[in-house]
């Protein structure tokens, strides 16, 4: 935009149109933690190994610390902070809770929304899909276990609520 | 070849520090006229649910549901100083100081029921929301009743908690003395499989046995549980910390690798209960316990597979190979010769 | 609920209720309760000190050293401060109290002075308006070194004219254990088995890297935020170092992101105050993953010689250990670590003879401190490694040579303290005995060793 390399973020973040001229040439992690100040993201190594940074774009599964803010231009981005609140838990929220499944809870917002994504593409995961589903999440805390029968549990509640089999993010 | 063997490994642990370093805690704790009590402890909440174990504490000590407990934890501007969150010692140090502060909280408390009563404090117990004479049951208040009451009149409704288990020193020379307040137990089971063409090792199983004395609360404990026998997994096997020169050369999660759920058994835990009558309830602490034995416990599995043992961490397919003697071993070892026993 | 604005009438007093005695089930403990920290963390809401951002906030970064044991000769950094944006460019010559800190002993320094000695010490500090500028600074510090003979290894540090990595000395503690006649011990023994154990490094990697926030408040008081595993160490280490009294400095705990013994040691919180200090304004001081790996500590890495004897009834006569703990170039938590280690080398059993030394060691390798296990997690590779031989070769099933030689109430431990009823070991190993009939499992011997 000029060279101060200012651009104008223009995109829709958790359902709200967003429209900023910030400082450009960053990652798509440092726009919504920054800028936006939705620090549920989270950055744990910032080279795309631990997934702590996962949000969607346009519905699919990304690692914030590895997109450049502007492919986010025109796009739709979901993170943490859309997906259910204290008061309104989405399905998956609540089964880690349920198990167990959060300790320092550091890693569980990329673990929320990559179980989000798994269940949105396979709404019926077998244990072994939801393990490949998390694999690219790292958690230190958990040794996993009760995180995978948090997702395994959700999924169950999604499916007896929505028997035809599709799963739809809940979007605030 | 992809053989399999199952192993055991067990462990000790001394809670606490020992070697009289200090180990005390303080808690304060407040009751509200709603009945509803603030509890200040200035240890920290890591992730392992130290917060979420002493307001049970709390409620149980105090009679009160669980909900109406709120903590502040480790601000040294509103809390009381609690010592370190190490050596596995929150739930028996930590928690024993908050169920001191219930008791001196509980003091004023049944000193005004009693009053109103008519009857001896010293009868009085906290359960359920009441406060009731053991003897003569019908003689009760409901502790809500009772806060605002404490209120009203101006009584003292704070209470305070100190718990120390500070040790004497062990002897210079020979260490013999007593080094540690209580110990911790644990035992694990692991099956493996080992490919013995590519070195790879997979724990097929790991049941962990591991002693809380009581669990305060039983899914905090198996995630302590289950979270330790992993990084204990990850030690065993996979993280291999490449120093060059003093260098760290692998620092990077994409080169340092911590097990993923792909690279985990579904960690089986075995709440084993002895009660320790110097812990709150009975408790005691897990998170250590719960991470020793799996290294040496994957290792004796290994050794039931092959018939050779694993003397070193991390067993790497590489370092797996090596000790099957299908790779050179090229790095010079110590020997017997290198660390000779002192004189006695 | 009601809150009474009147006295108790008697009549609220006499309201029948059911009896409950002390020996009724617990309301609370026992009970897998909602964990008080859990919905802020499942939403994304809870606030880690990462996420904390206040108006006029710096941000901090580290430069760590290049050098494993180097004298500085000198320090520029007039083209970072000269970079725009940047408001402090700090090294130790800008600690207004003790260039001095440490866990245990205070032989560390907040940022180097003449002398580094690990690759990653940090050595200078910047704060800058955005973190581009910080970073751009921080490349721009020329750090002149006068490269030093290392040391790398425990046993090089202890050879006759081996560089000195303090100046007291490479070992840093000798912990002596003594119980019984070892010699008495190992004549009684049928079968003695004696090896090796060598344990590597292993780093904490919480998944929340280091990271510290800290700001002057109205009344001008010093407040550090972090992910901390104890604030009053900290609070009585930053004030040390900055020259202010104890009680104007707070240190608070955020939500944190594990720690597992690595943040019991100060890890941001000094600098950051440091900067916060001198600035006047919030500073937030964020390690990357690399920063982290390199500055903070690590599991020790061990070598451990044991031999341990048993008779032909397949009970333990003697151990005796010598163990040599890499503490790295500062000692953090490392006396205690291999302090503990050489008292629980023997394990969860009875040894009525007992000799173990364990020396904690300088050297020029990143600093090993606490982590979960603490020594002993790395004395069970050697105890459970040379109790399961011993179990093999008398041809006994492991479970019940373990329970033969178990603790017991009354036996003692390698310090002669007597074990009492909360002696837990042969509970947990009778539960796996459970476990595999439960699971139809045995431990069958391998063929190999059997035969």
């Amino acid at each position: 935009m000029d060279e101060n390399n200012l651009i104008k973020m223009e995109l829709t973040v958790n359902g709200e149109a967003v429209s900023m001229i910030v400082k450009g040439g960053r990652r798509l992690l440092d726009f919504l933690r920054d800028d936006l100040h939705l620090t549920g993201t989270k950055e744990g190594c910032g080279e795309g190994e631990c997934g702590s940074c996962t949000v969607h774009l346009d519905g699919q599964s990304v690692l914030a610390c590895l997109t450049p803010m502007e492919r986010a231009i025109g796009c739709s981005v979901l993170t943490i902070e859309g997906v259910g609140s204290p008061t309104n838990l989405h399905p998956v929220q609540a089964a880690l809770l349920d198990e167990g499944g959060v300790q320092c809870g550091m890693c569980t917002p990329g673990m929320v929304m990559s179980a989000l994504d798994l269940l949105e593409r396979n709404p019926d995961p077998t244990i072994e899909e939801i393990i490949e589903g998390i694999s690219g999440n790292l958690c230190r805390c958990t040794g996993y276990k009760k995180i995978i029968y948090g997702i395994q549990q959700a999924a169950q509640e999604l499916q007896a609520a929505s028997p035809a089999g599709t799963v739809k993010e809940s979007v605030e | 070849m992809k053989l399999r063997g199952i192993g055991v490994g067990s462990m000790m642990y001394g809670l606490g520090y020992g070697f009289a370093r200090p180990d005390f805690s303080t808690t304060d704790i407040e009751l509200a006229p709603d009945g509803t009590v603030t509890i200040w402890n200035g240890a920290s909440e890591l992730g392992q649910g130290l917060q979420t174990l002493l307001c049970q504490l709390v409620a149980e000590e105090l009679g009160i549901p669980y909900e109406d407990t709120f903590i502040i934890t480790a601000d040294t501007g509103r809390t009381p100083d609690a010592g370190p969150v190490s050596a596995s010692r929150s739930t028996y140090v930590q928690g024993n100081s908050a169920l001191k502060a219930c008791r001196d909280l509980k003091k004023p408390m049944a000193e005004l029921a009693g009053e109103l009563l008519k009857t001896d404090p010293d009868q009085l117990i906290f359960k359920k929301g009441l406060v009731q004479d053991q003897n003569e049951p019908s003689r009760s208040i409901s502790f809500t009743n009772l806060a605002g009451g404490m209120h009203q009149r101006g009584r003292r409704v704070r209470g305070s908690g100190y718990h120390s288990i500070t040790t004497g020193d062990v002897d210079k020379e020979t260490s013999q003395g007593d080094a540690y307040a209580t110990y911790a137990w644990a035992s694990q089971l692991a099956e493996v499989e080992v490919d013995t063409e590519t070195g790879q090792v997979t724990v097929l199983r790991l049941a962990s046995a591991t002693d809380a004395g009581k669990a305060i609360n039983p899914k905090m404990v198996e995630g302590q549980i289950e979270g330790g026998a992993v990084q204990g997994l990850g030690f065993a096997l996979m993280e291999d910390m490449k120093i060059e020169q003093g260098e760290f050369k692998n620092a990077k999660l994409s080169t340092y690798l911590i097990p993923t759920a792909a690279d985990v058994p579904m960690v089986e835990p075995l709440i084993v209960e002895v009660y320790d009558p110097t812990g709150p309830y009975g408790a005691k602490g897990v998170a250590e316990p719960a991470t020793i034995p799996t290294a040496p416990t994957i290792f004796n599995a290994i050794a039931n597979a092959l018939g050779q043992r694993v003397r070193f961490t991390p067993a790497t397919p590489e370092k797996m190979l090596k000790l099957l003697g299908k790779l050179e071993e090229k790095e010079e070892q110590i020997t017997i010769e290198d660390m000779p026993y002192p004189e006695p | 609920m009601t809150i009474l604005n009147e006295t108790l009438q008697e009549e609220e007093l006499k309201i029948q209720t059911p009896s409950i005695s002390r020996k009724d089930e617990y309301e609370s403990v026992g009970k897998s309760v909602l964990r008080k920290d859990s919905v802020p963390k499942v939403t994304g809401k809870a606030i880690y000190t990462g996420d904390l951002h206040m108006p006029g906030m710096l941000f901090g970064k580290v430069l760590l050293s290049t050098q494993a044991h180097a004298l500085i000769k000198s320090i520029d950094v007039s083209a970072a401060a000269a970079v725009p944006g940047v408001k402090a460019v700090l090294t130790s010559r800008d600690i207004p109290g003790e260039n001095a800190f440490g866990i245990a002993i205070p032989d560390q320094q907040v940022l180097a002075e003449t002398k580094v000695r690990y690759i990653g010490e940090p050595v200078a500090i910047v704060a800058a308006e955005d973190i581009f500028a910080a970073e751009q600074a921080i490349s721009q510090i020329q750090v002149e070194y006068e490269p030093l003979p290392a040391v790398f290894s425990p046993f090089d540090a202890l050879k006759p004219g081996a560089p000195a990595v303090h100046a007291k000395g490479n070992i840093l503690y000798h912990t002596k254990v003594r119980k019984g006649n070892i010699e008495r011990g190992f004549d009684e023994a049928a079968i003695i088995v004696e090896n090796i154990y060598r344990t590597s490094g292993q780093d904490h990697a919480p998944i929340e890297p280091e990271a510290g926030f800290a700001w002057i408040d109205a009344e001008g008081v010093l407040n550090v935020f972090s992910g901390t595993q104890y604030a009053f160490r900290d609070r009585r280490q930053i004030a040390i170092a900055l020259n202010l009294p104890m009680n104007r400095v707070r240190v608070a705990n955020m939500t944190m992101g594990g720690g597992f013994g690595r943040k019991d040691d100060v890890t941001a919180e000094i600098l950051v105050a440091l900067l916060a200090w001198k600035t006047g304004r919030p500073v937030r001081l964020v390690y990357s993953r690399h920063e982290a790996m390199m500055s903070q500590t690590h599991r020790h890495p061990t070598y451990t010689r044991v031999r341990t004897g048993a008779n032909k009834e397949g009970k333990l006569t003697a151990m005796e250990g010598v163990i040599y703990g890499d503490t790295g170039a500062y000692a953090s938590l490392g006396l205690f670590v291999i302090k503990k280690m050489a008292l629980h080398l023997g394990g969860p059993y009875y040894y009525p003879n007992y000799k173990s030394d364990s020396f904690s060691v300088y050297t020029n390798n990143p600093i090993f401190g606490a982590f979960r296990g603490f020594g002993v997690l790395q004395a069970a590779v050697s105890h459970e490694g040379q109790i399961d031989e011993l179990a093999e070769k008398l041809g006994m099933d492991p479970i019940e040579f373990r329970l033969r030689n178990c603790l017991r109430p009354g036996l003692s431990f390698s310090t002669g303290q007597l074990m009492t009823n909360a002696c837990g070991i042969a509970t947990t190993l009778e539960r796996l005995q459970d476990y595999l009939v439960e699971n139809g499992l045995s431990i069958e011997l391998h063929p190999e060793v059997s035969a």
